[in-house]
C-alpha cells in the first residue's frame, strides 16, 4: 500500500462519512458528559455499547468500506470487530464498572478531547478536509477510549489495554511507514497511560503470595515505560529532524 | 519396624510429593528416583509405577513385611523449575540428614507455600522472550515489537480463559488463533511480516512435555513418554489450528 492510496482512502471517508462522524461525535459528548455528572448504572452499560458501536463502525465504515483500496483492510476490520465484540461481552459479564478515580482528571480529559486535537494538527499542517485526519478514526479512538478508561479505572478491561498498546505501536509505524505524524499523538500519550494503568492493576491485583514483590514490580513498570518513552522520543526527534 | 499406621502415613506424604512433581513438570525417572530415596531415608522400600494421570504406590517395610498401596490422581499445576529443583534437594537433604517424617513435611510445606511469579510479570517476560525469538529468526526490530505486544494479547487470553477453567485445548487454539491474529498487521508494513507471524504462536509449544517425553523414552518409561509426546502433539495440533485460521483469513490460504 502507497502513501497517496493510505491518504486517498482517508479523504474517501471523510467525504462519505462526515454526517455519520458529526452523530457519533455528538453521542460521545453526550455520554461522556453523562458518565462525569451522572454516572447511573444505566448511562455505564449505555456507554459500553456506544463503544461497541464506534469499534463496529471503525472496523465496517471505515475499514470495510471506505479503506476498501488498501490491501489487508480485512484484517484490521477484524482487529476493531472484536474489540466491538470484547465491549459487548464485557457488559454481558459486567467487568468494566466505569467508576471514576478522580485521580488522573486532568490527563484523561486531555486525552478525551484528542479526537478534536486530531484535526487542528492536521489543519495546522496545511491539509484541508476531506485529505486530513477527523475525530473519529482509530487512532483518535483509541486515545479517547484510552481517556476514558483512564478517568473510570477503578476496573479496566486489561485486554482492551493491551489492544490499545498494540495500535499504538502500528500508529507510530504508520508515522514512518504512511507520513502521519498525527499518531505520535496517540504514541506520546500512551506511555504515561500505560504506567498509570498498570499500576493501578498491579496496585488492584497484587497478591502477597506472588513474587516479585510490589516495589520491585513498580521499578520495572517505571523502567519498562522509560525504556518505551526513549523509543518514543526518539522516534519523535527523527522524525522532527526529517521535517526540519 | 513400621506400623500399618505409619506406612499409611508415609505413603500419603510420599504420594503428595511425586504427584507434585508429576504435575509441575519432572520427568518419571527423577520422580521415581527422588520418590525412592525419600522412602530410603525413611526407612522404607517404595515403588512406583507412574502413568500420566495417576501415580500407584506400594511402601514396604521389609522388617515387618507389610505393605501399603495407594492411587492418586496427578493435579494439573503449573510449571515451576524452581520448585522442582527444591523438592529433589529436599530429598537429598532428607536422605543425607535422616529427618523425621515430620520434619521432612514441615520443610515440604515451607516450600510450596513459596510465593509463586506474579501473571503480570510472566506476562511481560513471556511477551519479550518471544519477541526474542522473532530476531533469533530474523525478524527486525519492528517486527519484534509488533510480536511483543501480540504475544501480550494472546499469554493474557491464555492467562483468563484457563483462570476459568475453558478446555485446554480451546485455550491454545484461542490463544495461538488470537496472537498471530494480532501479528498479521505487520503484513501491513514493509518488515519481516513472515517470520513475526510464524514467531507469534512460539509461546505457546509445550517444550516441557517434549522434552520430558523423550527423557521418558529413553530411560525406559516408553507408555509415559509416548503419552507425554502424544498430548504434546495436541497441543501443537492446536497451535497449527489457531495459526491456519489466521493464515486463512487474512492470506486465504495456508502458505
Amino acid at each position: 500500500m502507497t502513501n497517496t492510496v493510505f491518504w486517498q482512502t482517508i479523504a474517501d471517508y471523510n467525504r462519505m462519512s462526515w454526517p455519520v462522524q458529526v452523530l457519533l461525535v455528538l453521542a460521545g459528548i453526550v455520554l461522556t458528559w453523562r458518565l462525569y455528572r451522572r454516572p447511573a448504572p444505566g448511562v455505564r452499560r449505555v456507554m459500553k455499547y456506544y463503544l461497541a458501536l464506534l469499534n463496529g463502525w471503525i472496523a465496517v465504515g471505515y475499514y470495510l468500506v471506505a479503506c476498501d483500496a488498501r490491501s489487508y483492510n480485512g484484517v484490521m476490520a477484524l482487529f476493531w470487530g472484536v474489540m466491538a465484540a470484547v465491549w459487548i461481552y464485557d457488559d454481558v459479564v459486567g467487568y468494566t464498572t466505569f467508576e471514576r478515580t478522580r485521580r488522573h482528571d486532568r490527563f484523561a480529559l486531555l486525552l478525551c478531547l484528542m479526537p478534536f486535537i486530531y484535526p487542528l494538527f492536521s489543519l495546522l499542517r496545511g491539509l484541508h478536509f476531506p485529505l486530513m485526519t477527523s475525530p473519529v478514526m482509530p487512532c483518535s479512538v483509541a486515545l479517547y477510549t484510552i481517556g476514558l478508561l483512564l478517568a473510570f479505572s477503578k476496573r479496566v478491561n486489561l485486554f482492551v489495554i493491551l489492544f490499545l498498546c498494540h495500535w499504538a505501536l502500528i500508529g507510530l509505524s504508520k508515522v514512518y511507514f504512511f507520513g502521519i505524524p498525527e499518531d505520535l499523538l496517540l504514541a506520546g500519550a500512551l506511555v504515561p497511560a500505560i504506567y498509570l494503568f498498570f499500576k493501578e492493576y498491579i496496585d488492584l491485583h497484587f497478591r502477597s503470595d506472588t513474587k516479585p514483590d510490589r516495589r520491585v514490580m513498580r521499578l520495572l513498570l517505571a523502567a519498562m515505560c522509560a525504556g518505551l518513552g526513549l523509543f518514543f522520543v526518539v522516534t519523535i526527534w527523527r522524525q522532527a529532524a526529517a521535517l526540519a | 519396624m513400621k506400623t500399618q499406621a505409619e506406612l499409611k502415613a508415609i505413603a500419603r506424604f510420599v504420594a503428595e510429593y511425586a504427584t507434585r512433581l508429576m504435575g509441575s513438570g519432572v520427568h518419571t525417572s527423577r520422580v521415581v528416583r527422588n520418590t525412592k530415596r525419600l522412602g530410603e531415608a525413611l526407612g522404607v522400600r517404595v515403588i512406583v509405577s507412574a502413568f500420566q494421570r495417576v501415580v500407584n504406590f506400594s511402601v514396604f517395610d521389609d522388617e515387618s513385611g507389610e505393605v501399603y498401596s495407594e492411587v492418586v490422581d496427578i493435579p494439573p499445576l503449573p510449571i515451576s523449575f524452581e520448585l522442582n529443583a527444591e523438592l529433589s534437594a529436599l530429598s537429598w537433604e532428607a536422605y543425607d540428614r535422616r529427618l523425621s517424617l515430620e520434619e521432612i513435611e514441615a520443610r515440604y510445606r515451607e516450600i510450596i507455600a513459596r510465593p509463586r511469579i506474579d501473571p503480570l510479570f510472566t506476562l511481560v517476560v513471556v511477551g519479550l522472550a518471544n519477541a526474542a525469538f522473532c530476531r533469533l529468526f530474523g525478524g527486525d526490530w519492528f517486527a519484534m515489537s509488533i510480536v511483543f505486544t501480540a504475544t501480550l494479547l494472546g499469554f493474557f487470553l491464555k492467562q483468563g480463559m484457563q483462570n476459568r477453567g475453558f478446555n485446554h485445548y480451546v485455550v491454545f487454539i484461542a490463544s495461538s488463533f488470537v496472537a498471530s491474529m494480532y501479528a498479521s498487521v505487520a503484513l501491513t508494513f514493509d518488515t519481516t511480516s513472515d517470520i513475526a507471524i510464524a514467531t507469534s504462536v512460539l509461546y505457546l509449544i509445550p517444550g516441557v512435555p517434549l522434552i520430558n517425553g523423550v527423557i521418558d523414552i529413553v530411560e525406559g518409561h516408553v507408555l509415559n513418554g509416548i503419552a507425554r509426546l502424544t498430548s504434546a502433539l495436541m497441543l501443537i495440533v492446536c497451535i497449527a489450528i489457531g495459526l491456519s485460521a489466521t493464515l486463512m483469513i487474512v492470506k486465504s490460504g495456508l502458505l
